[in-house]
């Protein structure tokens, strides 16, 4: 209490024990005391809680962010998926494209092949009857086995009709000289005797004169006049192509007509001497 | 229009043949035939060529002297020239190789064979 409050109380300041006076201004100023200590630390606090504050402001902004990558990044995953579900489609259609080009390519070597096989019918059926030459028509069928079906080693005989012994004509790619062989007599003998071809599936490399890798009888009219014997084929050859049977037909049923064609050719009266009395033949 | 020319030196009319029909599968390309080395020269004198094919085993001159004669040509030392053998003639395709030959083809000749061949020496599609 001060004096100003001692006289409002009616009492002078100078009635007031000391005592009182000192205990009045001890609270006084503790009480102020405590009054800054408290705003102080009301300050302090306040401070503190600016600064959480910001922290949290700070916090929150960044959840914000994160939310916000959180959908980015889910939409992301979306988008990944569509282009992951796309990838596979693309790769299967890719698969069938592959699938169909190799369906289209296997195609395309089937066609190729056959457009050969053809040509190498084609040119064997001309060349044996595009000679009058009976040495050229042996000349061809010798390439046609060795050209064409890849004969390393083979032997062409010829019936003669006053023996009934088939006599080599001609031959290539073996060690020894093939001697005549009696109609009936082994597989050439029976070849040309029942007209019937004796063509080996298995080994082509292991034949021999006697135990030949294939027979084709050469016939006209249906009578066996020789035959075609291939003792060993080249070494790529590991079977016999389908081309190789058509050939081996025509060998046979057309070798032996160029032949005698050829053998019935006189060369000295030349080929419209040779085609005199056809046209009467044909009237007839 | 040819562009290119090509020389088809075999003694077999068959495979002579067979060599042409292939050929003609690639389009502007002019096929000459000849029979024999001999008459390869003399069709080689008479015009320029791309390109010869020929076969080892021929009579009055064989592939490999034609192959030796055509390098020491001034007109045609640098024209590619493709050798026929057959698989097992290995000495011969060496000694073809080693006198200038380019390339070989194996018989049985297939037709696809000769034109990858021919297209890759002539540089075509």
């Amino acid at each position: 209490m001060t004096d100003d409050d001692a006289s409002q109380s009616g009492r002078p300041a100078s009635d007031v024990p000391l005592d009182l006076l000192k205990e009045r201004d001890a609270f006084v100023r503790s009480f102020l005391k405590k009054g800054v200590e408290y705003t102080e630390q009301l300050l302090r606090e306040n401070g503190e809680l600016r600064e959480e504050l910001e922290l949290l402001r700070a916090d929150n902004a960044s959840l914000r962010t994160q939310v916000a990558s959180d959908d980015a990044i889910r939409e992301l995953i979306s988008t990944v998926d569509e282009l992951r579900r796309e990838r596979d489609q693309l790769v299967q259609r890719s698969k069938k494209l592959e699938g169909a080009e190799k369906e289209q390519q296997g195609r395309q070597a089937k066609i190729e092949q056959e457009i050969n096989d053809l040509a190498n019918l084609y040119v064997a059926g001309f060349q044996l009857h595009a000679s009058l030459s009976p040495r050229r028509v042996v000349r061809h069928v010798c390439d046609m086995l060795g050209q064409l079906v890849g004969a390393e080693a083979f032997v062409v005989y010829l019936l003669d009709p006053d023996t009934k012994r088939a006599v080599p004509i001609a031959h290539e790619g073996l060690e020894e000289t093939p001697e005549p062989i009696a109609e009936g007599t082994g597989p050439v003998g029976e070849a040309i005797l029942t007209m019937l071809p004796r063509i080996s599936e298995d080994d082509l490399h292991g034949g021999s004169l006697e135990d030949p890798v294939a027979v084709v009888p050469l016939g006209a009219e249906g009578r066996g006049v020789g035959a075609v014997s291939i003792v060993r084929v080249l070494g790529q050859k590991k079977e016999w192509a389908n081309v190789d049977h058509e050939l081996f037909q025509l060998i046979g049923h057309q070798a032996a007509v160029a032949m005698i064609a050829t053998n019935l050719y006189e060369p000295e009266k030349g080929p419209q001497e040779s085609l005199r009395g056809l046209a009467e033949k044909l009237r007839q | 229009m040819s562009e290119h020319s090509c020389l088809v030196v075999e003694d077999s009319p068959m495979m002579r043949q067979l060599l042409v029909f292939a050929l003609a599968r690639i389009k502007k390309l002019k096929v000459t035939e000849a029979e024999d080395g001999v008459d390869g020269l003399r069709k080689l004198a008479g015009g320029k060529f791309d390109l010869v094919i020929t076969d080892i085993n021929m009579p009055i001159m064989d592939g490999l002297k034609l192959v030796k004669r055509i390098r020491s040509d001034e007109t045609h030392k640098d024209v590619p020239i493709i050798i026929i053998t057959t698989e097992g003639s290995q000495e011969d395709r060496q000694r073809a190789m080693a006198l200038g030959a380019t390339a070989y083809i194996t018989k049985p000749i297939q037709a696809p064979q000769v034109i990858a061949k021919v297209k890759e020496l002539l540089v075509l599609d």
